[in-house]
C-alpha cells in the first residue's frame, strides 16, 4: 500500500485546522473549537501510524513539489526521508498532543480559543521536525515548534510567573536557533547543499577541517540548547514551572528528545563520514556531557519540592541519558535511545498529567503545602507510583529495554561506567517523585523542607477546587504510563529498534536512497541480548529510590538519615546558579559553547 | 585579501556584541533588540556566503540566463526570516509588556522570582 | 550571579567563542567565492521550469515553497501567541465591554507632517499591490508587499489621523486576511495533492515569462502570502492598541 498520498497530511491539515480555528474562534463555541482539535489530533495519530507502517522495513523518500533530484545528484527541492525512527517519534507526538487536548478539555476556561490553533500548529511543527530531510527545513520547523511553544507557555498571563519562564524559554532557544543557522550556513558555503543526503555525500570521507567541526558544533549546540543538556538546560525549569500541564507534556515528552533527535540525525547523514577518523574522541566528549547532564539534572531534581520543576529536572537528567545513547556513537546504542525515548517520553507525560490532576484538585503544587492533602485521590497517586517506577527503568517499562541496548553498547568502550550513571540518575529522579508521592498522596512522614521555588504560586488551571478528579483528565494520564509498558508488548522489540537504527547510521545507503532512488539494504539481524544485567541493575536502582524516598520521609525518626536531608536542599552553588535572570542562562550557554568547541578544536582535529 | 574575510568578520563581531547586550542588559527591551541585533548577524554571514565576486543580481527579466549572478538561495532563506523576526519580537514584546503591567517592572533582575 | 560575575564570565566565553571563529573561520572560501552547486543550478533552470525571471520568489515559492510555508506558520504562530497574551481576562473583559477610552481624535502635527503622510498612504498602498503582484518577474513578492501594506496604517496615524488608524487596523477583515492567507497556502498545497501530484507541486499553467499572470501557483502564493502579512501585522498593531486601551482604562480607574 503507498503512503505517498498521506505524508504530507500530518503536517498540512492541522495547520489548515489551526488557521480555521484561529479565525472562528470568536464565534464558535468552546466545546466545538476543543472537538475539532481533538479530532485532528486523532486523525494525525491514525496517519502517523499509517505512515510508521509505510516505513516499518523500507524507508520513503518524499520530494515536494515534484522536485526529483537532479541527476549528479544535486536536489533542488525539500524532501522527507522517513524512516522508522523518525515515523515512530511523530507517532508519539501525536499520541502526546492528543492527551494533552483531551486533558485540557476541563481547564483553561478563557483564552479565546486561541490555545488549540497553537497545540495543532506545535504539533504539525514536531511531526514535520522527525519527518524532513533538509537542514534549512529541520530550522524552520525547529522554529515553528519553538514559537508556538513559547506562545503556550507563557499562557497564564495573570502572574509574572509564567511571562517570565515563556521569555526565558525564548531568549535561551532563540539564540540556539540563531547558532544552528549560522551552522547551516556555514556547511552551505563548503558542501552548496541543503539537502542531508547531499550535503554529507559532498563532505564524503575528506577528515573534517576547521570549518566542517565549526559547522558541527554550531548545529549541534543548537539543538542541544532545544534538549536541555548541561549547560544549555537553564530553561527547562523555568518553562515548566509555569506552563500548563498539556503544554508540559509535550516538552518533556517529545520536545526535548527531538533536539537529541536532531543531533543524531544531522551527524549520521552529514558529518560521520568525515568525523569518522576522531569518532573515539567525540564519543568521550559526548559522553563526558552526557554524563554531568544527567548527574547534575538528578541532583537538582532531589532538591526539588516543586512538582513540576521536579519533574523536568528528572527531563533534563534523563536528557543527559539519552545523548548518551546518541554520544556512543554506534547503531545498538541509538536502537537503545529511540527506546528509551518512546518509553520515556508516555511516562514523563503521564506524570505531568498527574501533576495537572493535582493542580486541579488542590490548587497548589509545592511538597511542602500539599502534605498528606491528596488522600483522597488513590487512583492518581498508583498512576504516580507507577510512573515513577517506569523513570526507574524496572521491569517491565520500555526504559529497561532501552537502557539495556544502551549500556550493552558501552561494553564495547572505554566508558563502560556509563550503566552507572543511569543507574545513579534513575535512583534520585525516580526517588525524587516517590517521596513527592508519599509526602502528597499518603502524608507520611514530616512536611518538606519549604524553599522559594515551591512559594511559587502557580495560578490554578481551573477555576475552582474540584472534589472528584474528572475522567478527562485521569485516564489521559493513565493511559500514558500504561503505555510505557505496552511498548514492551511489541514483538523481537529491540531487534526491530536495532534494524532501524543500522538503516539511520548507514551513510551511504542514506544518500544512495534520497538522491538515486536506491533501496537500502536490509540491516543483519543480531540477536536479542539478555536483559538479566539491566534487570538487576533496575531492580536495585528501584528498590534504592523507594528506599531513599521513605528515608527522606521519615528522617526525622532515624537520624541516621540525615545525609538525606542535604540531598534535599541541595547543593546552594547549583540551585544560586538557577537564579531566573536570562542574562545568566545566555553566559552560561556562551560558557558551553565555547568549551565544547575548544574541546572539539583540540581533540578532534 | 583581509577584505575577503571582512563579511566574516563582522558577522561574528555583532553575534558577540549582541549576545554580550543580552547578557549585560538590564532592561528586557533592551534585551530584546539584542536579540534581533544578533539575528542581523546570521543575515550578514548567510549573504557573504552567497556572494559572487562581479555578479548581477539573480533577476533575469532583463539580462539573459547564463550571466554570472549572485547566489538566490541564501537570498530566499534570509528575506523570509527578516519578515518573521518582527513578528517574533513582537511575540517577546508583548511578553515583556505584560510582565511590565502585572509586575511593575522590566528590569530582569527585579522580576526573578523563580529560582533554585 | 552578580552582574559584575556575569558579565566576567561572558567576556572569557565571548574570547573563546571569538578564537573558536576565527579558527573556524579560516577554511571558508573568501567572499566573492561562491562555488556550491545548490544556486548556480537553480540560477541556470528557474526560468525555463517556471517561467519566473525572478530566481529568489521562484525558490521560495516552488522549489522550497514548503519551508515558506513554514515560515508564514511562525508568522502566524507568533500573531496568535500575541492574540493569547493580550487577551482580556477577568476585570477587562467587563470593562471592553462598559466603557470605551476616547482616544485623541487627532493628534497635533504639522502640516507637512499631516499632507506628506497622507499623500505617501495612497502611494503605499499602490506600491505594496504592486511589489506584490510582481514577485515573480522582478524582485518583491508577498512578503516585501504585504509588509509594506501593512506600514499603510502607520503612516496614517503619524498623519495625525488616529481615528482612522483605529478604524482600518479593528477591522475584521484584518484577521480573515491573516488565517486566510495562511491556511490558504496551505490548502494550495492540497490542491496540488488532488490534482495527482505532490504536495505544493506547480500545478497551475505557466503562462508566458514576462507576464504578470505567469510562472503558475507562484504568482498566487505571493499574493496569499502578501494578504497574511499584511492581515498578520494589522492583527498585531491592533492587539497592542487593544492592550494601549486597558492601560489607559486601568489608569483612569
Amino acid at each position: 500500500m503507498s503512503i505517498t498520498a498521506y505524508i504530507p497530511l500530518p503536517i498540512a491539515i492541522p495547520l489548515i485546522v489551526a488557521a480555521f480555528l484561529a479565525f472562528t474562534g470568536k464565534w464558535v463555541g468552546r466545546r466545538a473549537c476543543d472537538t475539532l482539535a481533538i479530532a485532528t489530533a486523532l486523525g494525525n495519530l491514525c496517519l502517523t501510524i499509517v505512515i510508521l507502517h509505510g516505513v516499518w522495513s523500507q524507508p520513503y523518500v518524499y520530494w515536494f513539489g515534484n522536485w526529483w533530484p537532479r541527476p549528479g545528484g544535486i536536489a533542488l527541492g525539500i524532501c522527507f526521508s522517513i524512516d522508522a525512527i523518525g515515523a515512530s517519534l511523530a507517532v508519539l507526538t501525536a499520541t502526546l498532543t492528543l492527551a494533552g487536548l483531551v486533558f485540557s478539555w476541563r481547564i483553561f476556561e478563557e483564552t479565546e480559543n486561541h490555545f488549540q490553533p497553537l497545540m495543532l500548529i506545535f504539533m504539525a511543527a514536531m511531526c514535520g521536525f522527525s519527518y524532513t530531510g533538509d537542514l534549512f527545513n529541520l530550522f524552520v520547523f525547529f522554529e515553528l515548534m519553538s514559537v508556538s511553544g513559547f506562545a503556550l507557555c507563557g499562557l497564564k498571563t495573570q502572574t509574572p510567573g509564567p511571562l517570565q519562564g515563556a521569555y526565558n524559554f525564548a531568549i535561551v532557544n532563540t539564540v540556539g536557533a540563531f547558532m544552528v543557522v549560522i551552522g547551516v550556513g556555514l556547511l552551505y558555503a563548503r558542501t552548496g547543499a541543503l539537502n542531508f543526503a547531499q550535503a554529507g555525500r559532498s563532505l564524503g570521507r575528506t577528515p573534517a577541517d576547521s570549518l566542517v567541526l565549526l559547522a558541527f558544533l554550531l548545529i549541534a549546540v543548537g539543538y542541544l540548547t532545544k534538549a536541555a543538556i548541561v549547560p544549555f538546560h537553564f530553561w527547562l525549569a523555568d518553562a515548566h514551572a509555569v506552563a500548563p500541564s498539556p503544554v508540559c507534556v509535550l516538552f518533556s515528552g517529545v520536545m526535548v528528545e527531538l533536539g537529541i533527535y536532531a543531533v543524531a540525525r544531522v551527524y549520521w547523514t552529514i558529518f560521520a563520514g568525515s568525523l569518522a577518523p576522531n569518532a573515539g574522541e567525540l564519543r568521550e566528549i559526548l559522553l563526558i556531557m552526557a554524563a554531568l547532564c544527567a548527574v547534575v539534572g538528578a541532583l537538582m531534581c532531589f532538591a526539588e519540592h516543586h512538582l513540576k520543576r521536579l519533574l523536568a529536572f528528572s527531563t533534563i537528567s534523563h536528557a543527559g541519558l539519552m545523548l548518551a545513547g546518541v554520544g556512543l556513537l554506534t547503531s545498538k546504542a541509538l536502537g537503545g535511545f529511540v527506546l528509551y525515548v518512546l518509553s520515556h517520553g508516555a511516562i514523563k507525560g503521564g506524570l505531568f498529567l498527574c501533576a495537572g490532576i493535582v493542580i486541579h484538585r488542590l490548587q497548589k503544587i509545592g511538597e511542602d503545602h500539599l502534605h498528606g492533602r491528596g488522600h483522597e485521590m488513590r487512583l492518581t497517586a498508583a498512576v504516580f507510583i507507577l510512573g515513577a517506577f517506569g523513570l526507574a527503568g524496572i521491569l517491565p517499562f520500555g526504559t529497561l529495554l532501552g537502557e539495556s541496548m544502551i549500556s550493552d553498547a558501552a561494553k564495547d568502550f572505554p566508558q563502560s561506567w556509563l550503566p552507572y550513571v543511569f543507574v545513579f540518575a534513575e535512583i534520585l529522579t525516580a526517588g525524587a517523585v516517590l517521596r513527592a508521592c508519599f509526602r502528597i498522596f499518603f502524608g507520611w512522614g514530616d512536611p518538606a523542607p519549604t524553599d522559594e521555588s515551591s512559594r511559587i504560586e502557580e495560578g490554578p488551571e481551573t477555576t475552582a477546587q474540584h472534589s472528584t478528579t474528572p475522567m478527562t483528565m485521569f485516564l489521559p494520564a493513565a493511559a500514558l504510563v500504561l503505555l510505557g509498558i505496552a511498548i514492551c508488548a511489541v514483538p523481537q522489540l529491540r531487534t526491530t529498534a536495532d534494524s532501524a537504527a543500522q538503516v539511520f547510521v548507514d551513510q551511504p545507503g542514506y544518500a544512495g536512497m534520497v538522491l538515486d532512488n536506491a533501496s537500502v539494504a536490509a540491516p543483519a539481524k543480531s540477536p536479542e541480548e539478555s536483559l538479566a544485567g539491566s534487570i538487576v541493575r533496575s531492580s536495585i536502582a528501584g528498590l534504592l529510590a523507594l528506599a531513599l524516598a521513605l528515608g527522606s520521609v521519615f528522617r526525622k525518626r532515624f537520624p541516621k538519615l540525615n545525609f538525606t536531608r542535604s540531598l534535599e536542599t541541595g547543593s546552594r552553588a547549583l540551585r544560586t546558579l538557577h537564579s531566573g535572570h536570562p542574562g545568566d542562562y545566555v553566559a552560561w550557554q556562551s560558557l558551553g559553547t565555547a568549551a565544547i568547541g575548544g574541546l572539539f578544536a583540540w581533540f578532534l582535529r | 585579501m583581509m577584505l575577503n574575510y571582512l563579511a566574516y568578520a563582522v558577522a561574528a563581531w555583532v553575534f558577540l556584541w549582541g549576545l554580550y547586550g543580552i547578557v549585560t542588559s538590564k532592561n528586557l527591551v533592551h534585551q530584546v533588540v539584542c536579540l534581533a541585533i544578533v539575528q542581523t548577524s546570521t543575515y550578514v554571514l548567510l549573504l557573504a556566503i552567497g556572494y559572487k565576486a562581479g555578479g548581477t543580481a539573480p533577476i533575469f527579466a532583463d539580462i539573459p540566463v547564463g550571466t554570472v549572478v549572485v547566489d538566490p538561495l541564501v537570498q530566499a532563506l534570509m528575506l523570509t526570516d527578516v519578515v518573521v523576526e518582527g513578528t517574533v519580537m513582537a511575540l517577546l514584546l508583548s511578553m515583556v509588556v505584560k510582565a511590565n503591567e502585572v509586575a511593575g517592572t522590566v528590569d530582569p533582575e527585579e522580576l526573578r522570582i523563580l529560582m533554585g | 550571579m552578580s552582574a559584575r560575575t556575569r558579565t566576567t564570565l561572558f567576556l572569557i566565553s565571548a574570547a573563546g567563542l571569538a578564537a573558536i571563529f576565527a579558527w573556524g573561520l579560516r577554511d571558508v572560501p573568501p567572499m566573492g567565492d561562491y562555488r556550491g552547486p545548490y544556486g548556480y543550478v537553480l540560477t541556470q533552470v528557474a526560468v525555463y521550469e517556471r517561467h519566473a525571471t525572478d530566481t529568489v520568489n521562484a525558490i521560495n515559492y516552488d522549489y522550497r515553497g514548503f519551508d515558506t510555508l513554514g515560515e508564514e506558520f511562525i508568522l502566524f504562530a507568533s500573531v496568535l501567541g500575541v492574540l493569547l497574551l493580550f487577551r482580556p481576562a477577568g476585570q477587562k473583559k467587563e470593562d471592553a465591554g462598559k466603557k470605551r477610552v476616547q482616544l485623541e481624535d487627532a493628534l497635533p502635527v504639522s502640516d507637512t507632517l499631516r499632507v506628506g503622510m497622507q499623500a505617501m498612504a495612497a502611494t503605499m498602498i499602490v506600491f505594496g499591490l504592486y511589489i506584490a503582484l510582481h514577485g515573480q518577474l522582478t524582485p518583491g513578492g508577498g512578503f516585501q508587499g504585504g509588509v509594506i501594506l501593512a506600514t499603510v496604517p502607520l503612516v496614517v496615524y503619524l498623519s495625525g489621523n488616529v481615528k482612522t488608524f483605529e478604524a482600518i487596523v479593528s477591522n475584521p477583515l484584518t484577521t480573515l486576511a491573516e488565517c486566510g492567507g495562511a491556511g490558504g497556502y496551505a490548502i494550495i498545497g492540497v490542491l496540488a495533492l488532488l490534482a495527482g501530484a505532490h504536495f505544493l507541486t506547480n500545478f497551475v499553467p505557466l503562462g508566458k515569462t514576462g507576464d504578470v499572470f505567469s510562472s503558475g501557483t507562484i504568482a498566487i502564493i505571493s499574493v496569499t502570502v502578501g494578504v497574511e502579512v499584511a492581515g498578520g501585522f494589522l492583527v498585531l498593531m491592533q492587539s497592542y492598541l487593544r492592550e494601549i486601551i486597558e492601560e489607559r482604562l486601568q489608569e483612569e480607574r
